[in-house]
């Protein structure tokens, strides 16, 4: 366990998904919930980094859980996902500040997610308006973007929702790279996926 | 400069002439040292001499409030009291949550300084500018709760009262001053000073309004913080649910949890005590400060009655390390001190050092490590200093060294340590060496970056960079017990949010970086009047055992607290010479040079 969370932790720093403090990786154990702890570093997760929990109830280890621990539970309990993945991905932060939702450009991330719904929310950090809003959007798609903040996805392991996050910046940058380049778009398939 | 937060007054009361009197402050006095504890701090250093003795006529008692009190700031309902400690010979402050500081506040007043002593028992009411003194002989002998039933029945419902128990009466050295029931100025005994000027009680009731420079500044940022209060764990989730309690099982599982007078780290049966075990069998409610969104006190039910439930540091000091699991006695051990008026840290650390000195045959009498019902006895037998309680009120230094032992006595300057084991916290260890009280976990709070990640996490076992931490934490926390700021929510609020309150609320423009300077400039006043009062270097260390005697096993086994390192770094950080004592460069600085050595 703790080297699956080591391994994506790291990777989601190097891949500059995350800031250096910033994201948080948990899964689901039955009643239980094994999360990173609040403000640990992903790119450097030790064996006092995971935190250990209940999915419903409270113990003493919940002072050291994520801030976003409200959110992952409620995640769990309104969904399949056995794994979930908070990351800051720059370009689909900066993206969701001005669209209600993501649409990709290629082809894999058409494949893999077909289409990102944004999420906007007063409080974004620890919210109770995301643990009410959040598992019913996940319900439906793999990955949410949380306008300003970062993105939630979903997976039956770490792995997968690794990949989420992943495909979702990817599907970013080329949105943003194709609309600096200004010319006309050529493939139009993408657009079908508004109705997804 | 005009009173935003402020009232900008003094309330005198002489015991000895019974003159009342009301005093202008300085407007630069309050913006230096903001209030709480750093009024408190000017006061008593400037007002009562460092060789007195703390019981006599000459010691003064000064209650402070602080600019947020009562201006609608979450965790900033508290009020402090400073004196000069009969249990240390220190210079002492200690706060308290409830409603006794926005009352007082609500009076008109900062600040309320009681001097000389009462011939007779008397009690003192103040009530929207109206002040009197009262005769208390019908009050005294009373516990704390018969005191308040009497003084509510007497004065009514919205009535604060800040009373002694037959502990501060019989002038027990660690006896503490209860307010609104059960909430504590706990730590070094300044119900022994109320008790020797003859004071039983105070009342506070008040209607005025504190004015805000800024309102809409402070409600921006009363709004922004409530977020991180709502957002973190600690204060969202953990506190609300278990209380301070919530602590007992993370420190027992990183052997950091002393036990049996600090023989051991770890408590075998700890999870019966922990704050998820009160949760579960004994837990019926909650409530807290006024306007706090915290709420971590608990209310419980008992086989005997409801109650508030004990905090930690209760918890531990009446149980493991007197050797004790039973959760039942412990919380009717934490009651009695309450009704008693004693503080229940000293005094379980106390009695869990005449526990050891039982053991190894040094006394013959008092209960032994585990003995519940022997410890119930012996809290009585020291509010009341009857049979071997005489010789325990005067604190474990006082005890051990009687028996010719002082190396069992757990304490720093002669207060009782708390419930952090410093041999698996080496950054708490320099705290407690250090703290200008005595040991006292919250003057530096380094459980926090060393256990909770809080600012960050750090090495628990290493030196390195221990003093440049622990300054930095003992000055900011002098700042917001001067503010004054509850711990909890500054554990999930940093300061930089109040130093912006704090200016919205005064009008008085205050940046991060004049709270650190603030805190230092008390840090180092309260250093001075040390001095003054016989402490030195010398007295900048720790008992014996932490030191030599390495965690027999566990997460911390084999560890003792490397404190010379830390403390040569520290005094060189503090800008003190080789002896601990402020260069006259660092005074100059702070503006401190009236009060040095």
């Amino acid at each position: 366990m703790l080297k699956d969370f080591q391994t994506f932790g790291r990777d989601l720093f190097l891949a500059g998904l995350n800031s250096s403090h910033s994201g948080n990786l948990s899964v689901r154990c039955g009643d239980r919930i094994i999360i990173t702890r609040r403000g640990a570093m992903l790119g450097h997760l030790e064996e006092r980094d995971i935190i250990e929990t209940g999915l419903d109830k409270n113990d003493s280890n919940i002072v050291l859980a994520s801030t976003e621990i409200r959110v992952h539970r409620a995640i769990y309990k309104g969904t399949a996902a056995l794994a979930i993945v908070h990351a800051h991905p720059v370009h689909a932060t900066a993206l969701s500040l001005l669209e209600d939702e993501i649409i990709p450009l290629d082809s894999e991330g058409a494949y893999l997610l077909h289409k990102i719904p944004v999420l906007g929310a007063e409080h974004t950090i620890g919210s109770q308006e995301l643990e009410e809003k959040l598992p019913g959007l996940l319900k439906e798609y793999k990955i949410v973007m949380v306008r300003g903040h970062g993105s939630f996805a979903i997976g039956q392991l770490l792995e997968e929702a690794y990949q989420w996050t992943s495909s979702l910046e990817n599907i970013c940058r080329i949105i943003y790279i194709t609309r600096t380049l200004k010319g006309e778009v050529k493939d139009k398939r993408s657009a079908k996926y508004k109705e997804w | 400069m005009g009173f935003y937060g402020w009232f900008g007054k003094t309330l005198r009361v002489n015991l000895s002439t019974g003159i009342i009197t009301e005093e202008i402050i300085d407007p630069q006095v309050l913006a230096d040292w903001i209030g709480g504890r750093g009024l408190g701090a000017r006061i008593v250093a400037g007002e009562v001499p460092a060789d007195c003795n703390p019981l006599g006529k000459e010691n003064k008692l000064v209650f402070a409030t602080g600019p947020l009190t009562g201006a609608g700031v979450p965790g900033a309902g508290r009020f402090s009291a400073s004196a000069k400690s009969p249990l240390t010979g220190t210079i002492l402050d200690s706060n308290a949550g409830g409603r006794w500081g926005i009352r007082l506040k609500q009076s008109g007043y900062d600040v309320l300084v009681i001097e000389g002593a009462s011939t007779v028992p008397v009690y003192l009411t103040i009530a929207d500018g109206k002040t009197a003194l009262h005769e208390a002989g019908e009050l005294w002998g009373d516990d704390v709760g018969e005191t308040n039933d009497k003084l509510i029945d007497k004065l009514g419902k919205d009535v604060s009262i800040a009373c002694i128990g037959p502990a501060g009466e019989n002038l027990v050295k660690f006896a503490s001053v209860m307010n609104d029931g059960y909430r504590a100025l706990g730590r070094g005994g300044l119900g022994a000073v109320m008790g020797a000027k003859k004071l039983k009680a105070i009342t506070v009731q008040g209607s005025q309004k504190v004015e805000v420079a800024n309102a809409e500044k402070l409600n921006f940022m009363v709004y922004e913080a409530g977020k991180w209060l709502k957002a973190n764990p600690i204060t969202s989730l953990g506190l609300p649910e278990f209380g301070t309690p919530v602590l007992v099982n993370l420190f027992n599982e990183l052997g950091v949890f002393p036990t049996r007078n600090f023989q051991d780290s770890q408590y075998p049966d700890a999870v019966n005590i922990s704050g998820e075990a009160i949760a579960k069998t004994m837990t019926i409610g909650r409530k807290g400060c006024h306007g706090c969104p915290v709420q971590c006190t608990r209310l419980i039910k008992t086989k005997t009655g409801n109650t508030v439930g004990p905090e930690y540091e209760s918890i531990w000091a009446l149980g493991p390390e007197c050797g004790i699991g039973d959760l039942e006695a412990i919380v009717k051990a934490n009651h009695l001190c309450n009704r008693l008026g004693l503080d229940t840290v000293s005094t379980g650390v106390t009695i869990g050092c005449a526990m050891e000195l039982k053991e190894k045959g040094i006394l013959k009498t008092g209960p032994a490590f585990g003995d519940s019902a022997g410890l119930l006895q012996v809290i009585k037998q020291i509010a009341y200093r009857e049979g071997d309680g005489n010789l325990l009120a005067e604190g474990s230094r006082c005890l051990a060294e009687e028996c010719g032992a002082g190396q069992y006595a757990m304490q720093v300057k002669g207060l009782e340590l708390t419930a952090y084991d410093p041999r698996g916290l080496q950054g708490m260890g320099l705290g407690f060496a250090t703290s200008n009280r005595g040991g006292c976990h919250l003057r530096a709070y380094m459980a926090g970056p060393e256990a909770l990640g809080v600012p960050k996490m750090v090495d628990r076992f290493s030196t390195g960079g221990k003093a440049g931490l622990v300054i930095t934490q003992q000055n900011i926390s002098a700042a917001m017990d001067s503010l004054i700021v509850c711990r909890f929510v500054n554990l999930a609020v940093s300061e930089e949010y109040f130093a912006r309150i704090l200016s919205a609320v005064t009008g008085v423009e205050y940046q991060n970086q004049d709270l650190h300077r603030t805190g230092e400039r008390i840090w180092n006043l309260e250093r001075l009047y040390n001095l003054q009062a016989g402490f030195d270097s010398f007295h900048d260390t720790l008992p014996p055992r932490l030191l030599e005697e390495p965690v027999r096993e566990g997460p911390s086994g084999g560890r003792v607290v490397e404190l010379k390192p830390m403390l040569d770094e520290y005094y060189r950080f503090r800008g003190w010479n080789e002896s601990g004592v402020p260069t006259p460069g660092k005074l100059r600085v702070l503006g401190l040079e009236e009060f040095k050595c």
